[in-house]
């Protein structure tokens, strides 16, 4: 038999075949990061959390006990979930590298962008799958407790969901530039930093205080406001608690901002990592 | 037709440590290739070779120089689309089975997945794999993983195939099977860079080689004329007489002006000379009552060119380590 065939076809040529390629690296992403012995450890942690809030839940009055689960779950699930990503998004990269899988990829025709976005999307869509579980597990705590799943609780979890990327794409970035241990830092330094900027802003427009004052600490904290997102704008636990509505414009406004970001720090992990020699 | 590969001037400097201090991995090194040529890029550890193999695969950038694949800047993927690699150390997802890794790798070059499905377990059976299919790279043995990484870069019918050190961890069996295979790649007219540091390994194989030392290309050129395989050399076996006539015997032989080698034992002597001088010794030794008894063709090795131009290059650079 020959290894030499008649005319066998490569597409690899136009954008249908470049799509090609990122599902390619992206589902091989997903199988690899969802072998990830972490990864469950941080899923059974989260899952049994969840459980317990329901016990958590009998210290509190009748009237209160699914508000309590409810409140629980919407703080617990984004974080557990972001924590991952961290996790998983600082060695998405470093991995590759250390086990020498890259050098066998990166020289067939894909394009180190195609094999960037990949690598996030793969990672994405495990934390996709981690959030679906997590929330199913929530939700029968919650009916458990005579809550209502409503409309706005799946605005919350998709928001939650983008701050999920957005917060990947940090760490993605960063593991494009630094070691492992450097970028976990610095996107939970990011993320600490984003969950509490509103304050900063307060702070800002406050009558007195330094961050009003003192004219260096406002340009600081203007240069925060812009490296880092707000990440208020993911968290709407205050207008479910009030019953305020949540207006489609917010929610889209609020997506567009995230993605946006997180195409921004993709794009910058991108020039980093095009130029990177990996020997 | 065009040349398959063109390397013109490549250097890449390293930068080590914090204060950045260069290493020069590869020192303005030229070559090209023709379609269906097997060039052998030589070089003992450390001399080069996987570095300029990455440079020509786009995965560290030179310093300077230019190189072309297929005519295309080889910063283009699609450059590399004909192309097949194999690294020095073939490691593949351990999670995965041969057929998955050769799938996703299937799905890189936009091989249809209908084409996949036949073609894949084809190629691992042409390679000795078939019983392995189904069991995950994690328990492979370093030949299999090897057998995974030809598997893998043949799977584009590559018309130039890339194999880093591909002889390296096999045992005998291993080498002669993929020499074999590499004889057969070449008749299907494939071209083939292929780097070793076991210069017999390859000598049979190659058409040409360029031989590196220390990030410089110190001889390049087909194989034939580098070995001076068109001047043909024989050491001939001469049974010496005995007694007062014997070093007269070895005298006269020695004199001779074709002779370039000999060393002498107890009752006989051995000669070097052009084999077309063999007439003009058997009679010399007849004259002086020697006989000659054993004729055997010397063809130059790979082996004794790389060390003699490592040690003229050596010499000539002075002490520049
Ligand atoms: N990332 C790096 N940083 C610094 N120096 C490097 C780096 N990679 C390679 N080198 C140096 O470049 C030189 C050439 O290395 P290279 O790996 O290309 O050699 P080689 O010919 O492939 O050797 P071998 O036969 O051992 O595989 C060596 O001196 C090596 O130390
Ligand atoms: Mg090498």
């Amino acid at each position: 038999m020959k290894t030499k065939w008649q005319g066998i076809e490569l597409k690899v040529h136009g954008p249908r075949a470049s799509l090609g390629r990122v599902s390619a690296v992206m589902s091989n992403t997903l199988r690899e990061t969802g072998r990830t012995r972490a990864f469950y450890g941080v899923l059974i942690v989260a899952m049994l959390l969840l459980f317990g809030s329901v016990i958590l839940s009998d210290l509190a009055l009748v009237n209160q006990k699914a508000r309590l689960v409810q409140d629980f779950g919407l703080f617990t699930i984004p974080l557990v979930t972001i924590l991952t990503g961290v996790l998983l998004g600082v060695v998405l990269l470093q991995k590759e590298i250390e086990k020498k899988t890259l050098y066998a990829i990166l020289p067939k025709p894909i394009r180190r962008g195609e094999f960037l976005l990949g690598k996030y999307l793969g990672l994405c869509t495990l934390l996709l799958l981690e959030m679906l579980v997590l929330a199913l597990c929530w939700f029968a705590v919650l009916a458990l407790r005579g809550g209502e799943i409503s409309a706005p609780i799946f605005s919350a979890l998709l928001l939650s969901y983008v701050e999920v990327m957005l917060i990947t794409a940090i760490a993605t970035f960063f593991s494009s530039l630094s070691s492992p241990l450097l970028s976990g830092i610095l996107t939970l330094g990011m993320f600490i930093i984003g969950r509490i900027s509103y304050i900063i802003v307060d702070l800002m427009n406050a009558s007195k205080g330094v961050f009003a004052e003192v004219a260096a600490m406002r340009w600081l904290g203007r240069g925060i406001m812009v490296v880092v997102p707000d990440l208020s704008a993911f968290n709407i636990s205050d207008e479910l608690l009030l019953g305020w509505p949540v207006t489609p414009e917010y929610l889209l406004h609020s997506i567009g901002y995230g993605l946006s970001y997180s195409a921004i720090f993709l794009v910058l992990g991108l020039l980093v990592f095009e130029r990177r020699d990996l020997t | 037709m065009s040349k398959i590969l063109e390397v013109s001037h490549l250097s890449k400097t390293f930068r080590v440590g914090l204060l950045a201090r260069p290493v020069v991995a590869v020192r303005d090194v030229s070559f090209s290739m023709e379609p269906g040529q097997v060039l052998g890029y030589l070089g003992p550890n450390g001399s080069g070779k996987t570095t300029s193999i990455k440079c020509i695969l786009g995965l560290i950038q030179p310093s300077q120089g230019d190189i072309r694949l297929f005519g295309q800047s080889s910063n283009s993927a699609e450059a590399r689309t004909r192309v097949g690699y194999m690294p020095e150390h073939p490691y593949f997802y351990d999670y995965l089975k041969p057929t998955e890794v050769l799938d996703y790798v299937g799905q890189l070059f936009g091989i249809d997945a209908q084409v996949r499905r036949k073609r894949i377990p084809e190629l691992l059976e042409r390679l000795g794999l078939g019983h392995a299919m189904d069991r995950t790279l994690r328990g492979f043995s370093k030949g299999m993983l090897q057998r995974v990484g030809i598997a893998q870069s043949l799977l584009n019918d590559p018309d130039l195939l890339i194999y880093d050190e591909p002889m390296s961890g096999l045992d005998p069996v291993g080498r002669k099977e993929l020499r074999e295979l590499l004889v057969e790649l070449r008749e299907e007219g494939r071209s083939i860079f292929i780097t070793s540091h076991i210069l017999s390994d390859i000598e049979n194989i190659c058409d040409s080689v360029v031989i590196l030392n220390q990030g410089v290309a110190i001889a390049e050129g087909p194989l034939d004329t580098l070995l001076q395989r068109d001047k043909l050399q024989s050491s001939a076996t001469i049974r010496l007489p005995s007694g007062e006539q014997r070093q007269a015997a070895v005298d006269a032989l020695v004199a001779l002006p074709a002779v370039t080698a000999s060393t002498e034992t107890e009752g006989a002597m051995m000669i070097r000379l052009p084999t077309d001088a063999v007439p003009q010794l058997s009679a010399k030794a007849a004259e002086c009552g020697a006989h000659l008894v054993d004729l055997q063709p010397v063809r130059d090795t790979l082996e004794e060119l790389f060390m003699r131009k490592a040690v003229t290059t050596a010499s000539d650079s002075g002490d520049d380590s």
